[in-house]
């Protein structure tokens, strides 16, 4: 099991970030997600395995900076 | 503690209003070449159309500067303003101090959003805005107290230069065993000797028993404060509460704050954790986006960018409250405690620094291929320390290093330094230099647009090659964000007021990653909505973090997501609920237009404010070297071949450079046309007579000035 920003969600052997987001199919555009303490970014979704236990969070990046 | 002496030569006895709907209704003038202090009625068309804040500071300074005033004539002024809503310790981020001059790089209006409890305890002691003109050549320290209502002015002698040794003095001084009722503002030996020194604001953090600082960093307003002969302003005041501000409807101010401050605990720590790691979690994701500037922003990717990334922060901070406002639940203003420095006065001493932020560790690290954390950590110490802007510092070193490795500069003219990218060392011994107003770094802390001419008249640089990297524009140093592939950033940059500064508009995800404005209209407007809101904070006394830094979670589902319009709508109803005054979303940007057009007048008053003064240097649109456009080959070469339909085939690198430059520098022209049309302005960027007359600044004196600019229907 993994929490994705806060809320419980099945967790499988070698999920990746990319197939999280279609798995939740979220129409915010994502472009960053934090796993753990570890920020991940879009180009790096489709080879980035989430560990079973762990907390991410989608990071909204619109306009800030 | 050193042995000072302040010797007062003037104090003016007053009576303190109460504050009204978030304002006093008054300005308090101070003249340090005869100790002249006068207070000042702000009358309603001024509180009407300018609001508060930077509203109020351009409008003083309007009336006490000539077009031919150069920043170090006494009428340049200095003002500081927090705005209606400045000083509501229940609304998060309602902390910010604007400060406005004549700056010394961009000879005309700079600006600058600082924490600390300045603002809000100037205006709690009875004025909205602070206004010091003048020049004493006798150290001056200007106390404004708020609880015994008495302006003082003293000569002092023998107080430090160093600004983290002076304010803890002055604190301590002041503060009748109450330590949180004082805030002061001080610059520092490097704003005396360089045209880029920043004013350092305290704020008291009760846990760690001292004074922390916020900068207000960009366009030497502390160098104009430094030639004025002060060395610091010092404010009093008592208890802060919801209440202080006297708001409008206390039940609505409470619902809103309430609202805000919530989601801010609940969403932060699920989002960038602003609370724990600031904005250092910026430099991975610039990094992996290309956005990241290294090596004088030649590129946007360093192998070694994760080594001054958020995980060493997240472990080097102190954990801790660290909010440069009172009750803010952004909380960003973290610290490193007990770090010792390696170089300098503070060598093998134990100090507290504030920092950095991302911009300083972009700016002082990446930028100028350092990837050492505790490099950083020091290069920000002593720029605070010696009150110097951490950016401004970044981008003149990088151009430096980069001429340097140009063989523009060498050893002879630096004075024997290396100043390879990457040399630590050299980089901190510059900032030492800066401090002192000796050897290369006295000319470094010209910044780069001086630089630029140095090299060129007295070293024989290329002057078109440093044209093409030197990374200011209107005179302003960058800012820490790549833009060569975001256009709308370009304007983002170029076009704003006061130079290259990203306070205006920060649109590079928007336009480079989401792809939400492929069009000029949909970049013009970005261009128009996004610098209009962000100038609304500064009229008020906000930091904008909370606004589209921490976002709701159904804003996805709202019409405009980009904007956050439920939090847009929270700061309507914020501003409605202190002031009283009814606002939706729509009069927050018409607020924000009648200031913001003003300023570009005031730019065109002091010579600048058009067309040409908006350009910006080739490197921040497109590559300027041959290693520039192999690194990123590919990218470019689609790029030519499939938007521009250019057939590549046979050219060479340097052809297919001054293709793609030949188009790109287009596209940014395009690009001006589209804003200026929306901003109604005319093609030459300025407001044209119809904007004026709608926005209601039709001064004569504004009339008079855009009829001479051939501007008369």
């Amino acid at each position: 099991m993994i929490t994705v920003s806060g809320s419980n969600f099945p967790w499988r052997e070698g999920m990746t970030v990319a197939d999280l987001l279609k798995e939740i199919d979220d129409s915010q555009p994502c472009a960053v997600v934090r796993i753990n303490d570890t920020y991940v970014s879009q180009m790096n979704f489709e080879n980035t395995v989430i560990p079973d236990d762990s907390e991410v969070f989608l990071i909204p990046m619109i306009a800030g900076g | 503690m050193p042995d000072f002496k302040l010797k007062e030569a003037k104090t003016l006895e007053y009576d303190r209003p109460a504050i009204e709907k978030g304002y006093t209704d008054q300005t308090l003038y101070v003249n340090i070449s005869d100790s002249e202090i006068t207070i000042k009625p702000v009358d309603a068309k001024t509180k009407e159309t300018f609001i508060g804040g930077k509203g109020y500071d351009l409008w003083l300074l309007w009336n006490a500067v000539q077009p031919k005033t150069k920043w170090n004539d006494p009428e340049n002024e200095i003002c500081i303003a927090a705005g209606p809503l400045g000083g509501t310790p229940t609304y998060p981020g309602s902390g910010k101090s604007i400060v406005t001059t004549l700056s010394p790089t961009t000879a005309t209006v700079i600006d600058s959003n600082v924490g600390g409890y300045f603002g809000p305890y100037i205006k709690f002691s009875g004025f909205d805005a602070l206004e010091i003109q003048g020049k004493t050549a006798k150290d001056a320290v200007i106390f404004i107290d708020g609880i015994d209502q008495k302006i003082k002015i003293f000569e002092t002698t023998g107080l430090p230069n160093n600004a983290y040794q002076l304010s803890a003095i002055l604190t301590e001084h002041f503060a009748a065993g109450k330590p949180r009722s004082i805030s002061v503002v001080s610059a520092g030996p490097g704003a005396k000797n360089t045209l880029i020194g920043c004013l350092n604001f305290t704020w008291y953090d009760v846990k760690r028993k001292r004074a922390r600082y916020k900068q207000a960093g960009r366009g030497g307003i502390g160098t104009v404060f430094a030639d004025k002969g002060i060395k610091a302003l010092v404010v009093r005041w008592d208890t802060v509460t919801a209440d202080t501000n006297n708001p409008a409807d206390k039940a609505a101010l409470k619902n809103v704050a309430k609202l805000h401050s919530r989601e801010i605990v609940e969403l932060d720590p699920k989002q960038n954790e602003m609370a724990r790691i600031g904005t250092t979690h910026l430099v991975t994701i610039m990094n992996d986006h290309d956005l990241l500037p290294t090596h004088n922003f030649r590129y946007g990717q360093h192998r070694e960018a994760s080594n001054i990334g958020q995980q060493v922060y997240r472990r080097l901070f102190d954990p801790g409250f660290d909010g440069c406002w009172m009750g803010c639940t952004v909380a960003c203003s973290h610290g490193v405690k007990d770090f010792v420095p390696l170089t300098g006065p503070y060598k093998g001493k134990k100090v507290f620094v504030d920092g950095p932020e991302y911009e300083t560790v972009a700016g002082c690290g990446s930028n100028l291929g350092i990837f050492d954390p505790h490099t950083v950590v020091e290069i920000n110490f002593y720029c605070d320390a010696y009150g110097l802007d951490t950016i401004s510092v970044g981008t003149a070193i990088a151009f430096a290093m980069e001429c340097f490795e140009l063989g523009l500069i060498t050893e002879t003219h630096t004075g024997a330094l290396s100043l390879n990218f990457g040399n630590r060392l050299s980089a901190l011994e510059l900032v030492h230099q800066m401090a002192k107003g000796e050897g290369f770094g006295q000319i470094v802390g010209q910044g780069v647009r001086k630089m630029k001419e140095i090299f060129a008249k007295d070293f024989g640089a290329d002057p078109k090659i440093m044209r093409d990297i030197g990374m200011e524009a209107k005179g302003l140093e960058f800012s820490e964000y790549m833009t060569k592939e975001s256009l709308a950033q370009q304007g983002g940059y170029g076009l704003a007021l006061k130079g290259p500064q990203h306070d205006e508009a920060w649109l590079i995800f928007l336009d480079m990653v989401h792809n939400f404005m492929p069009t000029f209209e949909q970049k013009a407007e970005a261009l128009h909505w996004f610098p209009m809101f962000r100038t609304w904070f500064g009229l008020c006394g906000l930091c904008k973090l909370p606004w589209n830094d921490i976002i709701p979670e159904d804003n996805k589902d709202t019409p405009e997501p980009a904007k956050v319009m439920k939090h847009v709508q929270w700061y309507a109803d914020y501003f409605s609920a202190v002031t009283g005054r009814k606002a939706t979303p729509d009069d927050l940007i018409e607020m924000s237009e009648k200031v913001y057009n003003f300023q570009r007048i005031f730019n065109l008053r002091m010579g600048f404010g058009r067309r040409e003064q908006d350009a910006i240097p080739y490197r921040a649109v497109g590559p300027v070297t041959e290693d520039e456009y192999v690194s990123r080959e590919e990218r470019y070469d689609n790029q030519l071949a499939q938007i521009h339909k250019v057939d590549i085939n046979g050219k060479s690198t340097a052809e297919k450079i001054a293709i793609l430059r030949n188009f790109r520098e287009q596209q940014y022209e395009k690009l001006k046309d589209a804003v200026y049309k929306r901003r109604g302005w005319t093609s030459d960027g300025i407001p044209s007579l119809d904007t004026v007359k709608r926005l209601g600044i039709d001064f004569e004196e504004v009339l008079d000035l855009l009829n001479a600019h051939g501007v008369s229907s």
